[in-house]
């Protein structure tokens, strides 16, 4: 995981990254405003002098005459010094007085009264705001239009512009910062459960495996949920592992006691007789512990979640002919009937050959030694099935599912370990094929069904 | 069309009559690199001499030329060759304001300028440096016979009620024919409506109409006039110390106050050695020599004693009203607004005199 890389890091970035933006607009916005707001204050200085220019223009001697007040000019300029320009002009835009000729506006007359007109001119290098007044003369007959136009530097706009920004900076300086102070302790307040989470699974001892119980909102308690069923799983995982050393060790002990029996006893006798008697016995004992121990090995092997082995493709045909191969010999010398059954075609599957022949050798010794007289091998390749049918006693149906687990034997006292079906169990499970047992066809004997999927051909 | 009536405006603005005066101060050779300087100002010899002396003293390494001008070619000169000068001295405050205004004066940044009275600066550009009353000029022989006059409503009184007596015995400026005259008439009108009562009585005493302060001084001095109305106070202290039967009244209810405005053009050809004379003309040293060697009336803010503004608020008080260097100094050049002040000042003035005394 590179360096900050951090849920908190991330859910910052993304609230404040929207803020950014924002943010910008807020301060575009507080300029636009301080500007318009500074404009509004500074333009009715520009309509009280103008009017005030107004009222003193009158008709004297065939033309108009002002008799311009000091003050109006005076009010144009605040304490920011402005430069001030006025001018007079007559309705058909001639220049009659004034200290500057300013441009008019090119805009259209009010409805009703004077006419005011405020914008912003570039004047002689100069930018400054005039304000253009039409009015005309209210004398008993005359209606002279005229118009007035004054102008001022922007210097005390600007300075009020400022003056309005500065304070609404320092607003949205302070919701800014209000802002994030809030989402850092919004984030750190949403993201303490998981700090509660991780320091509760750091805490526990790595033995236990009760549930975790600790209250979290609602996305971490799925969360939690699915701890908790890893959790049941490894406990259930655990206490069949235990049953199964337990089983084991039980298992092993009896014949290794048994075997110490033996000697014990033979050793009582100086009969030489005896004593190979003993070593006979011993030595089936001790055949009989050696498969269990192998036994014990390949189904712990199997039953490794880790133990992923290559799968191979290979002839189910081949397998059930090796197996008879095997056990023909053995099963002849009891006088057992095998035979194979094999499909016309080869049957193709994935697989692992070493532990197919394990299962058949597993199934065979199994109906061997439950008293089967003819055990028939067969393949079948739609859907691919292997199949050990014999004709022994059958298991009942009440106890086929029990008869899979480890160290369950058919039948109390039986000389098996118990281990051979459930050995085959966890060889159709590695292969994903699924294990039936059924009666045989006359109502009697047991059929062994390992019936692959299509998709493992 | 503006422009011409200005002219004429400002032609009647002259004090005296002068042709143009040149001083040269040229720079000392062993002061360093010589660094040019040319002053124009409407500032008389006499009253300008110890100031460039003490500048020159101070600043050795500048060759300083000075040129007196009459008001209205400083300021025809300035508008023909606005890169001519570098520093523009002169009495005429509203067409100093017009240039000021129209953007052609520079600022001047440093602490001597930050340091100038608000009241005395406008913008950092241009800058008041003098401090002259507009006084009353009384003759003894009048104080004898009619008493003390200390204020214009004293002299409101004393034309009331011995118009016939003092008839041709008054001199005032004419607002017609002289700049600084009008300049004072709209600034009286604005401080007070009784000012028109003034002129209509000044009408009734058949007051004489003068063109310059010299011109009334003359008259003063030879005794045909009794009492001089608004004369410039930095030429009536020498005529007074001269003429001893002669007192320089401030009017002790409003007295005008006029001053010089020196400003930099912003196409100063050296605005290093401007900025040098101006923080010179604004320092207390130069203060000093202006309130010690001149008549101008120095207004740095920590000098006081003789000649200087302080000294002259202890004598009259809070009366004394310096012509606000502001807009409203723009409507002076106004040509409607002149012929309408005129207008206004010839009807009063003649209100209650029958048009044959008139007749000269």
């Amino acid at each position: 995981m590179k360096r900050g890389d951090s849920l908190y890091r991330r859910l910052l970035a993304w609230l404040l990254l929207p803020l950014l933006p924002l943010g910008g607009l807020m301060v575009f916005q507080a300029w636009v405003d301080a500007r318009h707001t500074a404009d509004r204050a500074f333009d009715r200085l520009l309509e009280a002098a103008s009017l005030s220019i107004a009222e003193q223009v009158q008709w004297q001697d065939d033309r108009l005459w002002l008799d311009l007040p000091p003050a109006a000019l005076d009010m144009l300029a605040t304490d920011a010094e402005e430069r001030v320009f006025y001018s007079l002009v007559d309705r058909d835009g001639r220049f009659i007085t004034g200290n500057a000729e300013l441009p008019g506006d090119e805009r259209g007359d009010a409805e009703t009264g004077d006419t005011l007109l405020f914008r912003n001119v570039a004047w002689q290098g100069m930018t400054l705001r005039q304000g253009v007044r039409r009015s005309r003369l209210e004398d008993w007959r005359l209606r002279e239009r005229f118009e007035i136009r004054v102008a001022h530097s922007r210097e005390g706009r600007d300075a009020l512009m400022h003056e309005l920004l500065r304070a609404n900076l320092a607003y949205i300086l302070a919701m800014a910062l209000l802002a994030v102070a809030v989402l850092v302790v919004a984030i750190r307040s949403a993201l303490a459960p998981l700090t509660r989470l991780r320091r509760a699974i750091r805490a526990r001892d790595p033995r236990t495996l009760t549930p975790l119980d600790l209250p979290l909102p609602r996305e971490l308690a799925e969360l939690r949920e699915t701890l908790n069923e890893l959790l049941a799983r490894m406990r259930r995982v655990r206490a069949n592992q235990e049953r199964f050393i337990g089983d084991a060790s039980h298992q092993l002990r009896t014949p290794l006691a048994g075997l110490s029996a033996r000697a014990e006893l033979a050793l009582r006798h100086d009969d030489p007789a005896r004593w190979r008697d003993a070593l006979v016995a011993m030595q089936a004992t001790s055949a009989r512990t050696a498969r269990l121990a192998m036994q014990l090995l390949s189904l712990t092997r199997l039953d490794n979640p880790e133990y992923r082995p290559e799968l191979a493709p290979l002839d189910l045909n081949d397998c059930a002919r090796q197996a008879v191969r095997d056990h023909w010999a053995s099963c002849h010398r009891r006088d057992i009937d095998l035979g194979v059954e094999c499909a016309p075609q080869p049957v193709r599957i994935r697989g692992i050959d070493w532990q197919l022949q394990e299962a058949l050798n597993n199934l065979i010794d199994n109906a061997c030694r439950y008293g089967a007289r003819r055990i028939t091998l067969r393949t079948l390749p739609h859907p691919p099935t292997l199949e050990v049918e014999d004709d022994g006693p059958g298991i009942p149906e009440s106890r086929r599912l029990l008869v899979l687990r480890p160290f369950h034997r058919g039948e109390e006292g039986g000389e098996g370990s118990g281990l051979g079906l459930a050995i085959v169990d966890s060889i159709a499970r590695a292969h994903g094929a699924r294990l039936t047992l059924s009666q045989g066809p006359d109502g009697h004997g047991l059929i062994v069904r390992l019936r692959f999927s299509e998709e493992n051909t | 069309m503006i422009r011409p009536l200005r002219w004429c405006l400002l032609a009647l603005w002259s004090l005296t009559a002068s042709a143009e005066e040149t001083l040269h101060y040229p720079a000392e050779p062993v002061a360093g690199p010589p660094q040019p300087l040319v002053v124009h100002a409407a500032l008389d010899l006499p009253q300008a001499r110890p100031l460039l002396k003490a500048f020159h003293r101070r600043h050795p390494h500048i060759d300083l030329t000075y040129r007196n001008l009459t008001t209205l070619e400083l300021h025809q000169r300035f508008l023909d060759a606005p890169d001519a000068a570098d520093v523009v001295l002169s009495s005429a405050m509203p067409w100093q304001y017009h240039l000021a205004n129209d953007g052609h004066a520079q600022p001047l940044s440093g602490d001597v300028a930050r340091g100038w009275p608000a009241w005395a600066r406008w913008r950092d550009e241009l800058f008041a440096f003098t401090f002259e009353p507009i006084v009353m000029v009384v003759h003894r022989d009048l104080i004898e016979r009619f008493g003390d006059v200390r204020s214009h409503g004293d002299m409101l009184e004393l034309l009331t009620e011995h118009a016939d007596a003092l008839a041709g015995r008054i001199v005032t400026y004419d607002p017609v024919r002289s700049g600084a005259g009008y300049t004072y008439a709209i600034e009286e009108s604005r401080l007070s409506p009784r000012y028109w009562d003034l002129v209509s009585a000044m009408g009734r005493a058949r007051t004489v109409l003068a063109d310059t302060t010299g011109e009334m001084l003359d008259g003063l001095e030879e005794g045909r006039y009794l009492l001089g109305y608004n004369l410039l106070g930095s030429y009536v202290r020498d005529a007074v110390a001269d003429h001893p039967e002669l007192v320089m009244v401030v009017p002790d209810d409003y007295a005008l106050v006029t001053q010089r405005l020196a400003f930099i053009p912003r196409q100063a050809p050296h605005p290093e050695s401007a900025t040098l004379f101006m923080a010179f003309l604004l320092s207390e040293a130069g203060q000093q020599v202006i309130a010690e060697q001149t008549h101008l009336g120095a207004m740095h803010p920590a000098l006081s004693g003789p000649g200087t503004a302080d000294a002259l608020r202890e004598e009259v008080g809070d009366a004394l009203r310096p012509i606000s260097i502001g807009p409203g100094l723009l409507a002076t050049l106004d040509r409607l607004k002149r012929d309408s002040l005129l207008a206004r000042w010839r009807r009063e003035f003649q209100r209650e005199v029958p048009p044959l005394r008139l007749a000269p």
